[in-house]
C-alpha cells in the first residue's frame, strides 16, 4: 500500500543526501586549499563540484523514486 | 522464548550483519586516522609554536588544571554573554553525551549487555538521544545568530557553513538509522524504544518500509553507511585540516598555559647591553605561548566587542590583529622551518600584517583579555611590537617623542622642572620622608598628582585625610621621579628600566617599606613590576587605604553629600589588580551618596582612553574614547562621576566639558569626596 507521503519522504531524503554531498565536496575543497592549493583553481573546482553535484542529484532522485519504500506503518 | 527476547534476538541480526562489520572496519581505519592526526598536529601546529622563544608556563600545575576543567566543562568565561554561552554549552555537552552514549553501546555488545539490553545500554541510548537533541537546539541557536542576526563581530567563512551543514547531516542520519530500525518493527514496537529513544521513535512514525526482511536489512545498511562514512570523514577533516573546530583541543591547551601573573605585567628585556635586537620584529621573536595564542583564537570577536579603540572607530580590532598574525605565522612559519637559520629572511610583522595606527590605538586596558573565553593574551604582544618600533626603528609620533624626551630629561612626562615637583605641597607643610620620625607610609604622589592642577587637589585631599586620621607619612618631594609606566607602555623598555632602577635605589636608601599611591598606574608598576628589578615594597592604593581607615573607625564620613554618583572602574585598579569593592565601600559609607552603576562596570568597565601611554597622545581617528565613557556616565543620570585614578579623572573631567555637561555633572576622585564628608 503506497503512502501519499512517499514523495514528501523522498524529498526529505534527497535534501539529506544532498547535504551529505555538499558537506563532503566543500570539505574536500577547503582541505585542498588548506594544504596549499592555489586560489586560482577555486572557480574550476566549484564548477566541477557543481556538475558532479547535479549528476548526484539526478541519480538520487531517480534511484529513490524507483526503490524508496512504499509501505507505511 | 518470550516476545521481548525474540525481539532483541532479531535486533542482533542488525548488530551482527550491519553494524559490527562497519564499526570494526572504521575502528581499524580510525587508528590510522589517529596516527595521521598526531603527525598533522606536530607538522602543522607544534613545530610552528616552537619557532618562538622559550617561556616558562609549567608552574602551578594544579591551578592550571583547575582552570582548564572549569573553563572546558563549566564554560567558566562563556557565560559572560548568555546567548552565545548557552548555545555553546548545549553544543558542547550534547556532543559529549552523544560520544559517551556511543562508546558505551559500542562496547556493550562484546560483553553481552545488549540481549536483552541491560540498563546501562538503555541509559547510553537515551543519553545519546538527548545529546543529539541538545546539539540540534544549540546548533539552531548558532545558525540563527550567525546567519540571521549577523552580529558585526562574527566573521562568517565557508568553513563555518561547512561545520553547520556537516553537523546537521550527521545528526539527522544518526537519528534516521535508529528510526528506521524502530519503523521496521511496525505496530508491535517494544515500549522500551519509546522511553529510551524518544527522538528516533518520533522520526520512525514517518518512515516507509520495504516489503521484506532482506531488503529492509539492506536499507539499514545503506543508512548506516550514509551516517558512518561522513562521520569518519568529518573526524578526518577536523583532525587534519586547520578548521576552526580544532579549537576543541587548541583552546584547552591555551587555557592550561594561561598567564597566572597579574594582568598587564610586562616582562623586562633581559641582558639589555648584550641584546642584538629589542621587541618583536618577526614571528620567531614572539614566545611559543604567543604563537599558541594565535592558533587558539576562535575568532569569536568578544575582544572586539569590548575594545574601546575598536568601538571608537580606530583601526584596531584585537580579533582581526590576532587572526592576521595567525595567517602571518602560517605563511612565514613553514618558510622559516625549511631554511637554515643564517638564511632566514622572514617578513616583518609591522610591514604588512599589523599597521602602525592599529598598534598605537591600543590603550592596554586588558578588556580584550578579560573577555576572551580561551585566555588569549594581547597586551604583552602589542607592547612587544611597540618595543621594536620604539627601540630599534625609532618610529613613533612627535607626541611620543616629546613625552619620552621629557621623561628622560625631567623625569616627568610634561618636561616640567624637577625642582617644581613638590610645589603643590609647599603650603601644606608636608614633610620629606627622610625628615619624618617613624613614618608609616611613603606617600607616592605620582606625576599627575604633582604637576596637573586638577589632580593636585586630589593629592591635597589625601594629605588632609592622612592628617585627620593621625597617620605619619612623608613624600619624596623633588626627588620623586616618574614610576616609568608611560615609558614602559609606550615601548621604551630601556628608559623604563633606567627609571625603575633609579627609583628602587632611592626608595631603598630612604628606608621605604610601605608605599601609598594615588595613581593605579604607579600602584601597578611599583607593586607588580618593580620586583623584577629587586624592588620589593608593600604597596597600597589610596582606595584600599581609605577603606581600611573607614572600617577601623579612624575615619568617619559624616557630612551628607546628597548626590547620585556613578563609579568608573579604572583599568589598572580593576582588571589589572582586581580592586573593585574598596572604592564602592568608600562611596557607600558617605552619607547621602546614592551609587548607580554604569552598564559597563567591574570587569567590563570601559577604558577612559588614557592607558597604554595614550594619555600623552592625541586621538586623530574616530570618536574620542573619553567622550564615549562620559556618555555612558551621562546615561545613568548621575550628578557625579567618582574615580580613583588621576588619568581617568583628567579624561572624564575633560569629557564632561566637551559634552557641555559641566553645569550638571562633575568628576571627583574618591579621596576628594571623603574629604568633603569628614
Amino acid at each position: 500500500m503506497e503512502s501519499s507521503l512517499r514523495p514528501v519522504a523522498i524529498i526529505v531524503e534527497v535534501i539529506v543526501l544532498m547535504g551529505v554531498i555538499y558537506s563532503l565536496f566543500l570539505g574536500v575543497k577547503l582541505s585542498a586549499f588548506d594544504f596549499g592549493l592555489e586560489e586560482k583553481y577555486q572557480r574550476f573546482i566549484d564548477w566541477v563540484f557543481m556538475i558532479v553535484g547535479c549528476i548526484a542529484l539526478v541519480f538520487f532522485v531517480a534511484h529513490l523514486f524507483s526503490f524508496y519504500p512504499r509501505i507505511s506503518l | 522464548m518470550d516476545s521481548l527476547t525474540r525481539f532483541w534476538t532479531a535486533q542482533e541480526v542488525y548488530i551482527m550483519k550491519v553494524f559490527l562489520p562497519i564499526i570494526l572496519g572504521f575502528l581499524v581505519i580510525f587508528i590510522g586516522l589517529l596516527a595521521i592526526s598526531v603527525l598533522s598536529f606536530w607538522w602543522r601546529h607544534y613545530r610552528l609554536w616552537f619557532l618562538g622563544k622559550e617561556e616558562n608556563r609549567s608552574d602551578q600545575r594544579a591551578t592550571r588544571l583547575k582552570t582548564l576543567l572549569a573553563v572546558t566543562f563549566g564554560h567558566f568565561r562563556f557565560w559572560k554573554e548568555l546567548y552565545p554561552g548557552t548555545m555553546h554549552f548545549l553544543i558542547f555537552w550534547g556532543a559529549i553525551l552523544i560520544f559517551l552514549g556511543k562508546i558505551v553501546r559500542l562496547f556493550s555488545y562484546p560483553v553481552g549487555l545488549t540481549n536483552p539490553p541491560q540498563n546501562i545500554f538503555k541509559y547510553a541510548s537515551f543519553v545519546s538521544e538527548i545529546g543529539g537533541l541538545l546539539v540540534i537546539i544549540g546548533g539552531c541557536m548558532a545558525v540563527y545568530r550567525r546567519y540571521i542576526v549577523k552580529p558585526s563581530r562574527l566573521e562568517t567563512k565557508p568553513t563555518n557553513t561547512l561545520i553547520y551543514s556537516w553537523g546537521a547531516v550527521l545528526l539527522l542520519t544518526g537519528y534516521f538509522v535508529k528510526g528506521y530500525r524502530i519503523a521496521l518493527i511496525g505496530s508491535g514496537v517494544v515500549p522500551d524504544w519509546l522511553s529510551w529513544a524518544p527522538v528516533s521513535y518520533f522520526i520512525s512514525r514517518f518512515f516507509l518500509i520495504l516489503p521484506n526482511e532482506p531488503l529492509n536489512e539492506l536499507l539499514v545498511w545503506h543508512r548506516v553507511l550514509i551516517h558512518a562514512l561522513p562521520a569518519f570523514l568529518f573526524f578526518a577533516y577536523v583532525f587534519i585540516t586547520r578548521t576552526p573546530l580544532q579549537h576543541f583541543f587548541l583552546s584547552p591547551i591555551n587555557v592550561y598555559f594561561r598567564n597566572l601573573k597579574p594582568k598587564g605585567v610586562l616582562a623586562p628585556i633581559p641582558n639589555f647591553e648584550e641584546a642584538e635586537t629589542f621587541g618583536v620584529k618577526e614571528v620567531s621573536e614572539l614566545t611559543w605561548k604567543q604563537l599558541l595564542d594565535l592558533e587558539a583564537c576562535t575568532n569569536c570577536g568578544r575582544c572586539q566587542d569590548v575594545c574601546p579603540a575598536h568601538l571608537s572607530q580606530k583601526p584596531l580590532s584585537p580579533r582581526r590583529m590576532t587572526q592576521n598574525l595567525k595567517d602571518h605565522l602560517r605563511r612565514e612559519g613553514p618558510k622559516l622551518l625549511s631554511t637554515p637559520p643564517d638564511q632566514h629572511q622572514p617578513e616583518a610583522i609591522m610591514e604588512k600584517t599589523v599597521g602602525e595606527d592599529e598598534l598605537w590605538a591600543c590603550t592596554a586596558c586588558m578588556a580584550c583579555e578579560e573577555a576572551c573565553p580561551v585566555y588569549v593574551e594581547q597586551i604583552i604582544r602589542n607592547i612587544d611590537l611597540r618595543r621594536y618600533l620604539v627601540l630599534v626603528e625609532t618610529k613613533y609620533s612627535s607626541e611620543v617623542r616629546l613625552t619620552l624626551k621629557n621623561l628622560e630629561k625631567s623625569n616627568n612626562p610634561w618636561g616640567a622642572s624637577r625642582g617644581t615637583r613638590a610645589e603643590w605641597a609647599k603650603d601644606l607643610g608636608v614633610k620629606n620622608f627622610a625628615e619624618v620620625e617613624n613614618p608609616e607610609f611613603l606617600f607616592w604622589v605620582g606625576c599627575v598628582g604633582s604637576f596637573d592642577a586638577r589632580n593636585q587637589k586630589v593629592a591635597t585631599s589625601m594629605v588632609k585625610i592622612l592628617r585627620a586620621s593621625g597617620i605619619s607619612f612623608g613624600i619624596l618631594g623633588n626627588n620623586e621621579g616618574c614610576c616609568g609606566d608611560p615609558a614602559r607602555r609606550i615601548g621604551n623598555e630601556y628608559l623604563f628600566q633606567t627609571m625603575a632602577e633609579a627609583n628602587i635605589e632611592l626608595l631603598k636608601q630612604s628606608g621605604v617599606k610601605k608605599i601609598l599611591t594615588l595613581c593605579p598606574h604607579c600602584f601597578h608598576t611599583l607593586k607588580n613590576e618593580y620586583p623584577q628589578f629587586g624592588g620589593e615594597f608593600q604597596v597600597i592604593h589610596h582606595t584600599q587605604f581609605l577603606t581600611e581607615l573607614i572600617s577601623s573607625g579612624k575615619l568617619k564620613p559624616t557630612k551628607p553629600l546628597n548626590k547620585v554618583i556613578t563609579y568608573h572602574d579604572s583599568c589598572y585598579l580593576g582588571r589589572a589588580n582586581q580592586i573593585y569593592e574598596p572604592p564602592r565601600k568608600i562611596l557607600n559609607s558617605i552619607p547621602g551618596l546614592k551609587l548607580v552603576e554604569m552598564e559597563r562596570h567591574h570587569q567590563r568597565s570601559f577604558c577612559c582612553g588614557a592607558g597604554g601611554g595614550r594619555m600623552w597622545m592625541e586621538e586623530h581617528i574616530g570618536t574620542r574614547i573619553n567622550q564615549m565613557r562620559t556618555d555612558q556616565a551621562i546615561e545613568t543620570k548621575a550628578e557625579l562621576i567618582g574615580t580613583a585614578c588621576p588619568y581617568c579623572l583628567t579624561m572624564l573631567f575633560d569629557g564632561i566639558k566637551e559634552k557641555g555637561k559641566a553645569e550638571t555633572m562633575a568628576a571627583y576622585d574618591l579621596s576628594e569626596l571623603v574629604e568633603k564628608s569628614i
